[in-house]
């Protein structure tokens, strides 16, 4: 695991998460903030501010990442979402496409 | 990948990916990469349990499970910071003494 390989995600409050590329890209938003030419601050430094998106919302979203890489290699487990998560969370992936 | 663990401190969530079996030096290896802090600085605790991981055991050992939250302590120079700390106060003794001495005697 290379520091070249994560990227940090930035929440409104500021929260930092820093999670493997590979599991940034599970959201189409993400790929394409850090894979469009044209030498974008985005990809260059690897780090993506959200000022709309909560740092509850931004964890979920990258737990979600991460069970969506185990989920496509063949570890079916549920994926737990808190009910009052659940609107906040469907506006953030509509934007995210996830 | 097996599985992940959130590793936190102040402001900022590491996501590492890893496996059951690895130590928990391992993690502070991977860890070391990501923020260059020497393997020995790091202190990584189990919030579930609040138990302290210790570098030689695996992470199913010490019931470190999928979407575990860790927190990382960093071991700063704690001993050099104390050594200017008593320094510094005796330079501030000595320098009262120099300019007052006697309100000083009688506070000391």
């Amino acid at each position: 695991m290379k520091k070249e390989d994560t990227v940090k995600l930035i929440s409104a409050e500021g929260m930092e998460f820093v999670i493997d590329k590979e599991a940034a890209m599970v959201s189409q938003t993400i790929r394409n903030m850090l894979t469009s030419p044209g030498g974008f601050a985005e990809a260059e430094h690897g780090e993506v501010t959200f000022p709309e998106i909560s740092a509850v919302i931004l964890e979920k979203i990258c737990q979600y990442f991460y069970w969506s890489l185990q989920y496509s290699r063949g570890k079916e487990t549920e994926f737990h979402i808190e009910p009052e998560l659940t609107l906040e969370l469907m506006m953030a992936a509509n934007y995210l496409h996830t | 990948m097996a599985m992940y663990i959130r590793v936190k401190r102040s402001k900022t969530t590491y996501f590492i990916q890893c496996d059951p079996t690895e130590t928990t030096l391992d993690i502070k290896q991977k860890l070391h990469t990501l923020i260059d802090q020497p393997v020995n600085d790091q202190r990584l605790i189990l919030m579930n349990t609040g138990d302290i991981l210790e570098d030689s055991k695996t992470l199913a050992d010490q019931k470190v499970e999928n979407d575990a939250v860790v927190a990382l302590t960093l071991r700063k120079g704690c001993f050099f910071l104390l050594v200017f700390f008593f320094c510094s106060f005796h330079f501030l003794e000595m320098f009262l003494i120099a300019h007052h001495p006697f309100p000083v005697i009688l506070i000391c």
